[in-house]
């Protein structure tokens, strides 16, 4: 568990976003730890930072406050002088901040958003502050428990149903396997007429094998 | 990253009405990853007694094996079991002769007496024995499993009752410790049975 300073907070995490027809998907599980504490089980690290852009946060829990904090400041300015902004602005704002202060951070983010040019669209940000646009997106510690689930579940042109199940099944995996996630899993829809909240409390995380 | 934190896991006794209660997770990890959900910490030693071993899994399979070998040569050579307290203190001394090199492992034992009194220790990796009259926790759930045994534990609970307390002393803690959990064993130990129950928990 790198990057972070001791008693510092972590996002440890699993999160997830995935393109569709009509916008994105997003989701994340709801654990934050101090060390092996559970320093809050029911974590909101779905971040609005405009009225269709909204980011996955992985990480420090204060580095990633911090940066979505900036970018929404940044976004509500240009958003006063310039009109709507686009998904692709808001992730590259991301971006300058990850990457001009690598050396001192620890987020992990995804961008996930709907605006009229594009659509919908993903934008993963690794640690090193790197921006890669993809038609579905995992991160956090989580992440690497699914990858070959997600590979091998994922199809271009799945329905906003196929593809809020394959976000639960996939965040659900991961809980279950990484020590750093938990809890409930929080999903958001994202469409050009707005966001749609869904929230599925411990007992309705969809169960797989458990041994 | 503490040596003792490395596969995570969680132990708690309590003493009841001539009855105790012994309850641990069942989570084998290696740091964050989850390894098993079938990895029990408890173990019978005696007819009435029985040991949890929460801390560095291979440490605990030994010391596992370790105790048994020493009950069965104290049985051959005493002809009768051991009574809870001599086996505290052969823990105790086992742990003590790795005082500069030691087990990490923080054992709980727990049991009835030759006159089904009950009993209840546990110890820190070196062997201090710590007696206590209600409860004992050990493993990384520790400062949770304190803060809830001591809010709803009371003398005297009846084996029911005292299986209840245990149970949700120990799911509501390991809830908050992300290297606990995935499923818990409990055994309730009276004169007449033993009774281990396993328990459906969150898998996360």
């Amino acid at each position: 568990m790198s990057g972070l300073k001791p008693g510092e907070v972590n996002l440890g995490t699993s999160i997830m976003a995935v393109q569709f027809a009509d916008g994105v998907i997003i989701g994340a599980d709801s654990r934050t730890t101090t060390g092996s504490y559970i320093a809050n089980r029911v974590t909101d690290k779905l971040t609005e930072v405009h009225d269709t852009i909204y980011c996955c946060r992985s990480g420090s829990a204060a580095d990633t406050q911090a940066v979505a904090d900036i970018v929404h400041y940044y976004l509500q300015m240009y958003s006063v002088q310039n009109g709507k902004p686009t998904v692709p602005l808001a992730a590259t704002l991301f971006q300058e901040m990850c990457y001009q202060n690598k050396d001192n951070l620890s987020a992990g983010i995804i961008v996930g958003g709907w605006d009229k040019e594009n659509g919908g669209s993903v934008w993963n940000i690794p640690l090193g502050g790197s921006l890669h646009r993809q038609p579905f997106a995992i991160g956090g510690s989580g992440s690497t428990y699914i990858y070959g689930y997600c590979d091998a579940t994922y199809r271009d042109g799945m329905s906003k149903d196929e593809c809020i199940e394959f976000v639960k099944n996939s965040l659900a995996l991961a809980m279950s396997r990484d020590g750093s996630s938990g809890g409930v899993i929080r999903l958001a829809v994202i469409t050009e007429q707005g966001v749609q909240r869904i929230f599925v409390p411990g007992d309705q995380v969809p169960v797989h094998w458990e041994g | 990253m503490s040596i003792m934190e490395y596969n995570g896991g969680a132990v708690v006794a309590m003493v009841g009405k001539n009855c105790v209660a012994i309850a641990c997770d069942k989570r084998l990890g290696v740091q964050a990853m989850t390894i098993s959900t079938e990895f029990k910490k408890t173990f019978q030693a005696t007819p009435k007694t029985y040991i949890g071993l929460p801390g560095l899994a291979t440490d605990v399979q030994t010391l596992a094996e370790k105790f048994r070998f020493k009950v069965n040569m104290y049985r051959l050579k005493e002809e009768r079991e051991i009574e809870p307290r001599a086996l505290a203190h052969l823990v105790s001394s086992t742990l003590y002769e790795r005082r500069f090199g030691p087990w990490f492992v923080e054992p709980v034992i727990a049991g009835l007496d030759k006159e089904n009194r009950p009993f209840i220790c546990s110890t820190d990796l070196i062997g201090c024995i710590n007696f206590a009259k209600d409860f004992v926790v050990s493993g990384t759930t520790s400062n949770q499993l304190y803060g809830m045994c001591e809010s709803l534990w009371e003398p005297d609970l009846e084996p029911e009752d005292l299986f209840e307390t245990i149970s949700q002393s120990l799911m509501n803690a390991v809830d908050r410790d992300c290297l606990s959990g995935w499923g818990a064993e409990v055994t309730v130990i009276t004169p007449e049975k033993i009774i281990t129950r396993t328990l459906r928990s969150r898998q996360d």
